[in-house]
């Protein structure tokens, strides 16, 4: 990794020269904690470089058109500018790897318009999901993005993610709940994306379909700002049945019969597999009790209208009883799946190959497979994960899920959750766990999927692999990026994007 | 931090559930204190604390419950009804 140098002070006080008669002296910030607080986000880092990443400056912007100043600005003294909303991503994008200008945009939360008539909502990029649905509730709608992050990712990182959510196999994910956006272009220009010029229509043909560009980019092509959704009525009902199975076998088909049943209220399920119930047996005060038969879980969801939900439910329990599980009760379902939207309540805490509790962050490499690859890929993901613990006794293997990211059974969300022992991780651990990084990644393109179906692949390690991923398309993005961030100034140093400015002799 | 009264800081007795972990209240489950010796040590903790900790973790997923929907459908009614078919 390169370590960029701070910028000189004279032009930091250019900068905030520039900067404060428009955004107002309150925010435009150098101490040093709100530069250093902007500095990382939860993906674990060896906790001894932080210094290396900490922004010259960070500003908080209230319109689009101060957002379009600073853009303009950082390309008049080429500083790097990276958006920044809840700052809960787990790939790094919203880390300033290049110091430059941390671009806040969370005052900007306001909601504009709630169109009841249309079912749709327009709002600036730094509300919460939580937060708005607390507003639309009040008019029986909800917007049902629902990352594991929903208390605290905001709709700027939903956007700049192209995020993937929990109920995404009935309500659609980011990409397709956010309708339309205005988007500050790197040079400064805004326009807004959506399907076709209307903000609010969900199918156009008319001309090229932006939208996907501009969602999921990490920051690197531009920043979002005020973003109309799609709405839903608010389901009557849930259910999340929570089921026990002998055998990682089984709960696999199990995982693969549930969405192909054809259940109109279906939002999800997900298997749990044997080191993941190994590790909820240690610290899970539902799974501590449960009998040593338990090998692997599996838990549906299903939301819509209560009479629609009870019928579908019907048909869930079917299937699973008919393969052989064990229903888990009310109690573990229900509490289970209401702690889901929210994992920042994970132990925080992991073990060290003599059993010892240590403090631990959570990380999860993640990635798109098909239902057929799932078992290889969770062989050899372990395998790496315990050639990885075998050396270094600072990382904790906390086992794996796959989750329907639709409701056919086609491809799944898959991660291997792991515990990172920070403060410990040198040089060389740390090392060691990025050459890990790219087996995960690499293991999962040898079975055909993605590097990434949740969080973006722009870390260290599995990034090397995006040109591999891509092949082709990877060289329109490096033309693209080149075209639109002529000064690449925009989130520089991400997802090897640097290669699009290099010429024949450098 | 030191507390009024010892006995409030005095758990009752734990009970082994299984190898790694503890209870000392009914359906509260703790890490076996002998696991963590070496790097994360226990704190001295007032019983009502810990029932309170339990107690808003309850609250927090009652609230989620109804944040996403007025109804949530009983798995054990619907196998009642299954099996009486
Ligand atoms: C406990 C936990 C659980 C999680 N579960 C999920 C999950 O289930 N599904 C999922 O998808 N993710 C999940 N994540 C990852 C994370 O929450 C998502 O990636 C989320 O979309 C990030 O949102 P944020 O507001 O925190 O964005 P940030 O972390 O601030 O930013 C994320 C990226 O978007 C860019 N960005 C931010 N704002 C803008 C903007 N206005 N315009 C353009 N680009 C912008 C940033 O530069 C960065 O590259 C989880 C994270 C945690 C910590």
């Amino acid at each position: 990794m390169t370590v960029t140098e701070s910028l000189a002070q004279h032009v930091v006080d250019s900068l905030v020269a520039e900067l404060a008669p428009v955004l107002g002296d309150e925010h435009v910030l150098t101490s040093k904690t709100a530069r250093w607080n902007r500095a990382r986000v939860p993906a674990p880092f060896p906790v001894h470089r932080w210094s290396e990443r900490v922004p010259d400056l960070v500003v908080l912007p209230a319109s689009t058109e101060e957002v379009a100043h600073v853009v303009r600005v950082a390309n008049k003294y080429s500083v790097a500018i990276v958006p920044r909303d809840g700052g809960t991503g787990l790939t790094d994008g919203a880390v300033p790897e290049r110091r430059g200008i941390v671009v806040d945009v969370k005052r900007m939360n306001q909601i504009h318009e709630i169109d009841l008539e249309n079912g749709t909502c327009t709002v600036g990029v730094g509300i919460n999901m939580l937060k708005l649905n607390e507003v639309l509730g009040k008019h029986g709608f909800i917007y049902p993005d629902d990352p594991a992050s929903y208390p605290c990712s905001l709709i700027g990182g939903r956007i700049g993610t192209s995020g993937w959510s929990l109920v995404g196999s009935r309500y659609g994910h980011s990409r397709d709940l956010v309708l339309s956006f205005d988007m500050v272009l790197p040079t400064g220009e805004t326009i807004t994306v959506g399907d076709g010029g209307g903000q609010k229509l969900t199918k156009s043909s008319s001309g090229y379909q932006l939208k996907h560009l501009f969602m999921g980019h990490q920051g690197t092509l531009g920043i979002a700002t005020r973003a109309t959704l799609k709405l839903f009525p608010k389901p009557e009902a849930e259910f999340s049945p929570f089921w026990a199975f002998a055998d990682y076998e089984t709960a696999y088909r199990a995982v693969g019969a549930l969405p192909r049943a054809g259940v109109a209220t279906f939002a999800g399920a997900v298997l749990f597999d044997e080191w993941k119930v190994d590790y909820l047996r240690r610290d899970d005060e539902a799974y501590i009790p449960q009998p040593s038969s338990v090998k692997a879980l599996v838990c549906a969801v299903a939301y819509g209208n209560e009479d629609e939900v009870r019928a579908g439910g019907r048909r869930l329990m079917r299937i699973a009883r008919d393969l052989g599980a064990r229903y888990l009760g009310d109690e573990i379902s229900e509490g289970d799946w209401a702690a889901r939207h929210d994992r920042y309540a994970t132990p925080l805490h992991g073990r060290t190959r003599n059993g010892q509790v240590a403090p631990m962050s959570w990380h999860c490499e993640d990635a798109a497979i098909n239902y057929t690859r799932l078992p290889a890929v969770r062989v050899a993901w372990h395998g790496i994960l315990d050639r990885l613990r075998r050396d270094y006794d600072v990382f904790d293997d906390w086992g794996m899920f796959a989750y329907t990211s639709g409701n056919t059974g086609l491809d799944y969300l898959t991660e291997i959750d792991v515990g990172i022992w920070e403060q410990e991780l040198d040089d060389r651990a740390w090392a060691a766990w990025v050459d890990a990084k790219r087996e995960i990644a690499a293991v999962s393109l040898a079975h055909g999927g993605s590097i990434s179906a949740c969080h973006g692949s722009c870390r260290e390690g599995e990034v090397d692999l995006v040109p591999e991923e891509l092949g082709g398309a990877y060289e329109v993005m490096l033309k693209i990026k080149r075209a639109l961030d002529p000064n690449n100034v925009m989130n520089p140093g991400k997802y090897g994007l640097d290669r699009a400015y290099r010429t024949e002799d450098s | 931090m030191a507390y009024r009264y010892d006995e409030q800081s005095t758990p009752p007795a734990a009970e082994q559930v299984t190898d790694v972990a503890i209870t000392r209240f009914e359906h509260v489950f703790e890490v076996d204190p002998r696991l963590m010796a070496e790097h994360v040590t226990q704190q001295t903790f007032p019983n009502w604390d810990t029932l309170r900790i339990v107690r808003s973790r309850t609250d927090h997923l009652a609230w989620m419950h109804a944040h996403w929907c007025t109804t949530v459908v009983s798995g054990e009614e619907l196998l009642a009804e299954l099996d009486a078919e």
